[in-house]
Parts: structure tokens; sequence; C-alpha cells
């Protein structure tokens, strides 16, 4: 688990193994195609999905489907850099909680770009605050961003005083469901918001060093990598793009409150996971967090349609989860592992 | 500020000094709360408010209990919250259908099972135990609420209510209880193979493997028994409450882990805090029953956990970070 990084006796920690001294076949076809299996697979799906599903493959449901796989979507870019660095992030919901009602009490007093401004300032702030505590205090990520959570989520209570904020600007409820050619303004924003984090992880500086951080602090930090800087900028990024999604739920929901997100934070790590991040840290892949966000809602959806229990898919999610991440562990070869 | 005066003093006392205060440093908060309470909350001790606690806390303790081993181990099992809903669910229903007895079973098996598969996908699977469990928190919480198709289950069990609600000496069974599975789990940890056997895994799953110990066969067990505390714990739940719903125990498992990192389990594994565990979950039910009592919204009870885990981690921070510094000076 990430937590065992901070101890520094992350240079102990099992990373991939060597080479096998008996690669088997079979593994090794899995791993060529292995490479776009998922994206191959929620293609294959999604088009069966069409076919077979009652009015799955209509424009509007389609277009529900790309909507609800980008709030969940839009903060497991940030989950991906930050699970990349080794990192994790479990006060999004209350950070989603504080930067909506903000966004609510500022717009009725000034013009909505500003609102929505203001919105994602809170949301990097709060992110920036986060990577602070973890960092300055020394604190184990998982746990302090735990308690952060309560805290946020309190807090957006209290400001409201228990109360639900409605938001009665019509213009600002209409970027939640705005659409450009048919295609939800919010599906856009999650495609930039991947793209953003892919040349973030993978083409500059930071995203070295981030990863070099996430598979192991010890010797980024030997080789002088300013740790703390690193993580503290992965932190804000997933606030500012947690406040993005919280600017979209407001709208959609004309409404803000401290519990509108409740457990999207473990939403955004299955997204991540399901996509293909290791949370071993190290490696994160934007392109599996896209497939995985829409793969798990359509899959609800698809279920939806049908007219499965909603509680089936509670099952449905959790089997995709275990089974994705037993075929990942299958096609690995390290030796020995601990529990985490 | 305290740093100097300790710096001063003999470094070996001032190391034994802090090392207790490392093992029990969730007592300072628990006393300044417990004060706080008994002065600022009315009725607060109260014989129906105790009671309410320990009942209350007990029942997180011994789901706790559990998650403290996993973490020893240095895992995590996110599972236990709707493991304990699912536990409660079945046994209400087995309870309806079988009698007492076999209710009870039926609460403590699906505990063991999932336990069990937790473990195998861990340990077999090679799933990391975070995932692995997430994605059970999903299965479980939807198969809780099938079996009850979202409706309300008269468990009405009399005799697990009796046991539950009743006293021996005054002193509520499930607090007992929840001392003896602390004794249980004390010589399981410090006197067993498998307790030494938790604490090397946890510690270096490489080197505990090159020593010899079977590192899977301990990863099962540990998953195993934290499956079995979830499964006591949705009993007595279902004992407390007589009427269930499937979404009991939502969002406990985070709670359960908050509890044992208060307790002063590192969730780097290699050492678990029993102790600790047990009086970081009546703290948590304590400030529960306190804010209650004060007619304070309910929401501001996320605020005091949080703000009570974030302040528990920093002075523990800054007590090891000193620890350290007065290791290098010696």
């Amino acid at each position: 688990m990430s937590t065992t990084q901070m101890t520094g006796s992350a240079s102990v920690a099992p990373s991939t193994a060597p080479e096998g001294e008996r690669p088997r076949k079979r593994i090794a076809l899995v791993s060529r195609v292995g490479r776009y299996y998922l994206q191959i697979a929620v293609f294959v799906m999604l088009v069966v999905f069409c076919i077979v599903v009652p009015d799955f493959g209509s424009t509007g449901n389609l277009a529900a489907v790309a909507t609800q796989a980008s709030y969940g979507g839009i903060i497991a870019c940030g989950m991906t850099l930050l699970i990349a660095g080794g990192l994790f992030d479990l006060s999004v919901a209350g950070v989603v909680a504080i930067a909506a009602v903000i966004t609510g009490l500022a717009l009725p007093h000034t013009s909505i770009g500003i609102a929505v401004l203001i919105g994602l300032a809170t949301g990097t702030l709060l992110g920036w605050i986060n990577g602070l505590i973890i960092t300055k205090i020394a604190l184990p990520p998982f746990i302090a961003t735990y308690g952060l959570f309560n805290i946020y989520t309190g807090v957006a209570f209290i400001i409201l005083n228990g109360n639900v904020l409605t938001i009665q600007s019509v213009y600002f409820n209409q970027i939640g469901t705005a659409a450009v050619f048919g295609v939800p303004v919010v599906f856009l924003v999650f495609i930039v918001a991947c793209f953003v984090s892919q040349l973030l992880l993978n083409r500059t500086r930071f995203g070295r060093r981030l990863r070099a951080v996430g598979s192991s602090e010890t010797a980024a930090r030997m080789a002088g990598i300013p740790v703390d800087r690193v993580k503290i900028i992965a932190f804000a990024v997933t606030g500012l793009f947690t406040g993005l999604a919280a600017i979209f739920l407001a709208a959609l929901l004309s409404s803000a409150s401290g519990t509108m997100a409740t457990g999207i934070e473990l939403n955004a790590i299955t997204i991540a996971v399901v996509g293909g991040t290791s949370l071993r840290g190290g490696q994160g892949t934007l392109l599996g967090t896209f497939t995985g966000a829409v793969f798990l809602v359509s899959l609800n959806t698809a279920l939806n349609l049908i007219g499965v229990s909603s509680y089936w898919q509670n099952v449905a999610i959790g089997l995709v989860l275990v089974l994705t991440l037993v075929i990942g562990a299958l096609t690995r070869r390290d030796k020995i592992r601990g529990a985490d | 500020m305290t740093t100097t005066s300790i710096r001063t003093a003999p470094p070996s006392h001032a190391q034994t000094y802090l090392r207790a205060l490392g093992r029990f440093s969730v007592l300072p908060p628990f006393v300044i709360v417990a004060i706080a309470c008994i002065v600022l909350a009315p009725n607060f001790l109260s014989s129906s408010n105790v009671a309410n606690m320990l009942i209350n806390g007990s029942i997180t303790a011994i789901i706790a209990y559990g998650m403290t081993i996993v973490i020893a181990l240095r895992g995590l099992d996110l599972s236990v919250g709707s493991l304990q809903g699912l536990s409660a669910c079945l046994t209400a229903v087995a309870y309806s259908v079988f009698g007492t007895g076999l209710g009870i079973a039926a609460g403590l098996a699906i505990g063991l099972a999932v336990g069990v598969v937790n473990g195998v996908l861990v340990a077999y699977l090679r799933v990391p135990s975070f995932v692995a469990t997430l994605g059970m928190l999903g299965i479980l919480r939807g198969v809780a609420l099938l079996v009850t198709n979202g409706q309300t289950i008269q468990g009405g069990s009399s005799f697990l209510n009796y046991v539950v609600n009743g006293r021996v000496v005054g002193v509520p069974i499930p607090f007992l209880l929840a001392l003896a599975l602390l004794g249980v789990w004390l010589v399981v940890f410090y006197y067993t193979p498998f307790g030494r056997h938790v604490v090397a895994v946890g510690g270096s799953p490489e080197a505990a493997s090159d020593s010899g110990i079977r590192v899977r066969r301990t990863t099962v067990i540990a998953f195993a028994l934290s499956g079995l505390s979830a499964g006591v714990g949705g009993v007595l739940l279902m004992g407390q409450l007589s009427n269930v719903t499937g979404d009991l125990g939502t969002g406990l498992e985070l709670q359960v882990i908050a509890i044992a990192v208060l307790g002063g389990t590192s969730l780097a594994g290699g050492n678990g805090n029993l102790i600790g565990t047990l009086v970081a979950s009546l703290l948590l039910a304590m400030i529960d029953s306190a804010l209650n009592l004060l007619n304070v919204p309910s929401f501001y009870q996320y605020l005091a956990i949080g703000l009570l885990l974030v302040a528990a981690l920093s002075l523990d921070s800054v007590r090891a970070r000193v620890s350290r510094r007065l290791v290098q000076n010696s």
C-alpha cells in the first residue's frame, strides 16, 4: 500500500519480479494483447450492449452514459496521478462538497465565470492543503486524507447549517446539461482532463519525478528530487480536477450539500484500478482510467435498462473489479507478496 | 517546546518515555475528551448512557481487533462494513426460519467464509488487499440489499436481544465480550507462532518468506479472522437493533481503520496495538454520545472525528521525529 512508502521502508517493497525464468507461452500472448485488452473488451461490450440492450444505443442514453462517467472520471484523472506517485486522496468527496457550496454561495453575488473560478480555486486550495499536511507534518496519506474528508464534509455542513443549498441560477445549471454537437460538455472536459493528465504524467519533468517518487521514495529523495514539492503539486492538481467535477455536479443537481458526492473517492479509485493503474505506484495509464470510467457506467446503465435490480449492480461492479485484478495479477509473475 | 526539555534529559529516559507515549498515544486524547464530556454533557455518566457507549464502542472494537491484525500484516480490509451489515441481515433471516442457534451460526459463518475468500484473493491470486476488499465491499453490500430486498427485517431474536442488552454485575455483556476477546487476541498475537508470523510478514514479506514462514497461510488466516470478527460484530448489531436493513455498517470500514490507527497501529505494518484499538473505539463512542447529549447537529461529528484524527496523527508524527533525533544524537 502507498502508506508504506511514507516510512522509508519502500526500498524493500516488492516491485515487479525479474523476467520469469520460464516464461509461459500463454502469458506472453496475454501480455502482448494485454496492452489494449481492456479497450478492446470495453469496445466489444459497448457494441454488444448497443445491439442487445433495448435503448442502450439511443443518442439520449449514450449521452447519459458519457455524462455519468465524467464526474468520477475527472476525479479519477487526479487519482491516477496520485496513485502513480504512491499517494492517495480519500478527501475528494469533502472537497467536492466545499467547492460546490462555495460556488453556489458566490453565484448570486457575481458572474458565473467568476463563481466557477472561485470553485476551481477552492478545489485547488484544498488539494494544496492536503499535500502540505501530508508532506510537512509527514502523515500517512490514506488515513490523513480520511481525517480531512471528515473535516471538509463537516465544514460544508456547518457552512449550510445542515441544509441543502439550492442553486437558482438557470444559466449556471445549464452547464450540467450543456452539449456540443450532442456531446455533453462535461464529457469533453473529461477527455481534456485525461489528455492533460497523460501529458503531465508522461511528458513532463513533474510527471517523471512523480513516477520516481511512486516507485521508490527513498531512491527519489537520494536522487535529489524535491519529493515534497512533487507531492504537493500532485495533490493540488487533483484538487483542481475535483473542483471541476464539483462545478458540473452542482450544476447537474442544481444544488450543493455536504453529502452530494459521498463515496466518490472509492469510485475514483475503482475507475483508476480497473483501468490498469497499479496501487503499487510508479505508473499510471490515463487511457485506462478513461476506459475504466466508461466501462463501469455502461455496465451499470445496461443492467438498469434490462431491469436488473440496482442491488445486483453493486455485486456486478464488485465482481468486475475483483476479476480485472485477478486477471491482472495472473499475468504478473512476482514471487513473494505480502498483504499490501 | 517539550523538545528542548526532553533533549536535556538523559537520552535513555527520554527514549523510554517517548516510546511509552507512542504505545499509549491514544490515552491523552481519551482522558481529555472524557473529562470534557463529563463536564459539558448533561447525564453523560448516567448508567444508561454509559451502557450505551460501552455497547456501541465494544461492537466496533470487536471488528477493529480483526482490522488491527490485518493492518499489522500490512494489509487493509475494506469489506468489514458491508460484511457486518450482511452478517446482521443473514442472522435476522436465519433466526426467523431456523431459530436463534442457527441464526447466530449463519452470521458467523458468512463472516468466516468471506474472510477466507478475501485471504485467498490476496494471498493466492495476489490481488492487493485494498482493491480486493474494495471489490468485496460492493459485492457484499449488494448481497445484503438483495437478502433484505431493500426492506427492514424484523429480526427480534429475544435471546440475542437479551444478551446484547443484558448486564452482568452492572457491566454490559458486549463490553465483557470485547474484554474477553481482547484477552484472546493478546494471547494469539503475542504468544502464538501465528502472531509472530503476522508481525514478521507485516514487517517484510520477503524476509518472512525467506525465514520459512508460510506467508500465504498466515495471510489467509489473518483475513479469515478479520471476516469472523466482522461476523461477530454483525450478530451483535442485530441483537442490539432487532430490526435490520441492508445498508447497516455503511462506511464502517474507514472508521474502523481510523480507530486502529488512532489506537497506535501503524499502516506501515509490522505492529499492532490491540489495547489501543479498544481505547480508541471507546473514545469515538464517547464523542458520539456526548455530541448527541449536547444536541449538537449530527454533522459536527464529521468535524470532531476529522480533527481528532489529524491532531492525533500529527502528534504521533512529531513524537516519531523527536524520537528519531534522539536516537541519532545518542
